[in-house]
């Protein structure tokens, strides 16, 4: 697939402070793309980047090839879902959705033909002569992408769409988002900081902190391969446990030697050990590697989630079979399960991954 | 609780009573026969058909309505591209120049009265520019005391606004000046109306600014009944002030149904 | 936003010279005599007339107490009353307003004249007639007149943030009604009070109108007397500059005494 934008060491400073730190970033055309991270992570910036809202210090910014840096955002093609919507409250549904054709000039009939078949996609007919303070969260936000789409943009900017929904009506418009990118071919960027969002929506998924880019991947291989402990504890909760590289395949912690998958580090380099709640088996005390006293159970729906004492760690473990606190118990870990990543410098616990209104 | 309830009523009737009374009496005096403030002596509408053919009053009222128009056209227009620029300053830029400009609303009067009475007498005299006092220092001394009013309303309709707003309209293609003229500007016209109207009414019945800055060949309707105050007391006063009461009753219960049954309408 | 910016100009511009430049000329012929000459004397003269200042500032002072007085129970009772009835309330509050203020005031020379209507009722009833135009009491009544809407309006929209659950969880946590009003209704008042008594002080202690309708040519109050100096017998403009300074730096140290006029106070108090 062609690569539709290019972000070259994008550099941007608000007030000296830097905001993002040297970004490369290749988009492909027609993609399904999710920008995820916590608050100021610097995700609703770089999209602010693409739209044109935000000027880059330093660094290029490339279109189908060509630098688009000094284009306002009214000349590129490429259109905005924005957070809260930002729809235009003195004008109705119809209005709304027809701004963009009629600074455009497009004749009176073919601006009404083109809003009903927005309308019609996004699920709105007959909803034209609405105000918009009649709307729904949920319709607002169907009129605010129907508002971008009209215009038949390249891109498609989504800034943190499903933020100001309930979390049913959120995962409707999941589906709902993907059918609509397929249905148009537009290439969608999407930016959230929830990162069930993300695996649920994406072709690929781009998680930032502070300002970096720190793994790019499909879904798939973000969740299973996360590239460091931030990653694997922002994508879903993780276990991470100190431990040592002895050799290729053959890793310490929890006062055991595992076996492993993992190759290329220094011999007795320190690593961090990630393990998914939902990878360690519960077995009987006498059968398992590490054996540790439940501590407490909460039941959650699909499974139980259990806090173990064990080896001098805390464990998390996801199961569907709840073992009583005060209990004894024994863990397994498959080789396949154990993610050994490079250590991080700065202790990873500090880092927020509740809710944004960011940036 | 009765008897709490009747505390409440006679005291908010007190207060109604106290701020009508004198209103009342100058209605009922407007229809006395008698020229004697005290006595009645018989039903006459006379006041009101001399009302009319006071040359000065009507004048003066015509120079009034003149002046509020258009220092409202001029203080709307500057003060909202004021509060629109003001909008997008720097934090103590702002913080600067709204200390100025609330100036002439936290100043007494008087003492802005005097200010301009003396740069118009300053650039008449030091610099020797004709300017005499009248229409134009008049329209001047009104559009700068109406100004900040403009901006008072419409700076809040700015800082509500969702700054995506203006986004949204450069990316569906405005350019800088039509996302203002398309899509802010309309959202704050709310502010704006009320900025205008407030200017409106505040020069309608601006005394003491106008007071020091009026020639004897301009003067408005304020100045015209501050002169009848002090000259011997004429009945159509009465007449002048019943009349103006029941436009602005008429006026404020019109606008009151108009908004009630708008807001009526929304709730479909 | 570099553009939108740049619109304020024609205003900065408008502001500098009308606003800016005439209370420097203020303070200019505040400093200097009749040919431009820099002295002292306009300032020092001023202490002439201590008894006009102080004479303005008590009866400023007493009217605005008076305000206050009335206005808080009122102010209370309507921002408690049912929606529709507060509309009606504030309307009957505002309507006196929208007439011209001199005509207001005539009214109460109507009122107050010797042989005015009070005093023929009260002859009537058997007692008086009382002097009651031209003292300092009809001074004080012309400007509680003038000014009481000015403290029940920001009163009032103050008040109508104070939520009825505040006073409920109040009464909840077992504070008797006098109790409610001290701890909870009074200091979450405040601010209104603040706005209130500025906007009857500010105009109440500068006027020179209800001073010399109400109360004759014994009651000169600071207003009047920068007004002779610029349109009366007096002619001093020098003086009249001093004066006009002196007030203006009283008001804005007692402004900023009551630091309560932030811009929040400044946007809500015009309703």
């Amino acid at each position: 697939m062609e690569n539709l934008i290019v972000l070259k060491d994008i550099v941007v400073k608000f007030d000296g402070e830097q905001v993002l730190n040297s970004i490369n970033l290749e988009i492909r055309d027609k993609e399904f793309i999710t920008l995820l991270g916590p608050s100021g992570c610097g995700k609703t910036t770089t999209l602010r980047i693409i739209g044109g809202f935000v000027e880059a210090n330093e660094g290029d910014i490339f279109f189908d090839g060509v630098r688009i840096n000094d284009v306002p955002p009214y000349k590129r093609q490429v259109n905005t879902v924005f957070q809260k919507y930002a729809l235009f409250p003195h004008l109705n549904v119809f209005e709304n959705i027809e701004f963009g054709l009629k600074i455009k000039k497009m004749p009176p009939k073919e601006r009404s033909a083109k809003v009903k078949e927005m309308l019609e996609l996004v699920g709105l007919k007959g909803f034209e002569r609405r105000s918009i303070d009649q709307l729904s969260g949920g319709q607002q936000q169907r009129v605010a992408i129907a508002r971008a789409l009209v215009n038949r943009p390249r891109v498609l900017l989504l800034d943190e769409p499903l933020g100001a929904l309930d979390l049913k009506l959120r995962k409707e418009m999941q589906t709902e988002l993907k059918r609509i990118q397929q249905s148009t071919g537009i290439t969608f960027i999407y930016v959230t900081h929830d990162q069930e969002e993300a695996l649920t929506m994406s072709d690929r998924v781009v998680v930032m902190k502070s300002g970096n880019i720190l793994q790019i991947g499909t879904p798939q291989d973000i969740y299973n391969e996360p590239i460091n402990a931030f990653v694997a504890d922002f994508i879903g909760e993780s276990n991470i446990i100190p431990g040592i590289m002895r050799t290729d395949y053959h890793v310490e912690f929890a006062g055991n030697s595992f076996e492993c998958v993992d190759t290329g580090f220094d011999p007795d380099q320190l690593v961090d050990v990630v393990v998914r709640p939902e990878d360690i088996k519960v077995v009987e005390a006498d059968e398992g590697m590490i054996s540790g006293v439940v501590k407490s159970v909460i039941f959650k729906g699909v499974h139980y989630e259990m806090l173990v004492e064990g080896a001098g760690e805390d464990w998390l473990i996801h199961s569907t079979v709840a073992s009583e606190p005060g209990t004894l118990i024994g863990m397994n870990i498959l080789p396949n399960d154990i993610h050994i990543m490079d250590r991080e410098e700065e202790p990873v616990l500090s880092e927020q991954k509740e809710d944004g209104n960011e940036d | 609780m009765k008897r709490h309830r009747l505390i409440k009523n006679s005291w908010v009737g007190a207060v109604m009573a106290f701020l009508y009374a004198p209103i009342v009496v100058l209605i009922v005096y407007s229809f006395n026969s008698s020229k004697s403030r005290a006595l009645w002596t018989g039903f006459t509408l006379d006041w009101y058909k001399k009302l009319f053919t006071n040359e000065v009053i009507l004048s003066s009222l015509m120079n009034t309505l003149i002046i509020a128009l258009i220092s409202t056209v001029f203080a709307t227009i500057i003060g909202t591209l004021a509060a629109i620029g003001i909008n997008a300053m720097r934090k103590w830029t702002q913080a600067l120049i709204l200390n100025i400009t609330y100036m002439p609303i936290i100043n007494p009067e008087i003492v802005t009265g005097v200010s301009l009475m003396l740069l118009f007498v300053f650039v008449r005299d030091r610099m020797g520019v004709p300017l005499e006092m009248g229409f134009v220092t008049m329209i001047l001394a009104h559009i700068t005391f109406s100004i900040p009013y403009v901006i008072l309303n419409v700076l809040p309709k700015l800082r509500q606004m969702d700054k995506n707003i203006y986004d949204a309209a450069l990316d569906l293609g405005c350019n800088p000046a039509m996302a203002y003229i398309k899509v802010v500007i309309p959202e704050a016209m709310p502010g704006i109306i009320s900025g205008a109207l407030m200017a409106f009414t505040f020069s309608l019945d601006d005394f003491i600014i106008s007071y020091f800055v009026s020639g004897p060949n301009f003067t408005t309707l304020p100045i015209t009944i501050y002169a009848m105050t002090r000259k011997k007391v004429s009945p159509e006063i009465n007449a002048l002030s019943t009349l103006l009461f029941l436009i602005v009753l008429v006026a404020l219960v019109a606008y009151n149904v108009v908004d009630s049954r708008r807001e009526n309408n929304k709730e479909y | 936003m570099k553009i939108s910016r740049s619109t304020a100009m024609p205003y900065i511009i408008w502001m500098i010279i009308f606003t800016v430049i005439p209370l420097i000329l203020v303070t200019y012929f505040a400093f200097t005599d009749g040919n431009g000459t820099f002295t002292m004397a306009n300032i020092s003269e001023v202490k002439d007339y201590v008894a006009v200042i102080f004479r303005s500032i008590w009866l400023a002072f007493v009217a605005t107490v008076i305000c206050l007085i009335i206005a808080y129970p009122l102010a209370y009772v309507v921002s408690r009353a049912s929606e529709k009835k507060q509309k009606t309330y504030l309307l009957l509050v505002m309507l006196p307003m929208w007439m011209n203020f001199l005509l207001r005031t005539y009214a109460w020379m109507t009122l107050l004249e010797n042989t005015g209507i009070i005093n023929r009722l009260l002859v009537m009833i058997g007692i008086g007639p009382f002097a009651m135009i031209n003292t300092q009491g009809a001074v004080v009544l012309g400007m509680v007149y003038n000014y009481l809407p000015f403290m029940i309006l920001p009163l009032y929209s103050n008040m109508t943030k104070i939520e009825n659950r505040l006073i409920e969880a109040a009464q909840d946590l077992g504070a008797p009604s006098r109790k409610v009003f001290s701890e909870v209704v009074w200091p979450l008042s405040l601010p209104g009070v603040m706005t209130g008594i500025t906007m009857v002080f500010v105009p109440a202690v500068s006027t020179f109108i209800i001073s010399r309708m109400l109360g004759g040519g014994s009651n000169m109050m600071i207003g009047d007397l920068i007004e002779l100096q610029f349109l009366g017998n007096a002619y001093n403009p020098n003086l009249g500059a001093a004066i006009s300074l002196g007030l203006m730096i009283f008001i804005l140290l007692c402004m900023s005494m009551l630091n309560q006029f932030n811009e929040e106070d400044k946007e809500g108090m015009i309703i």
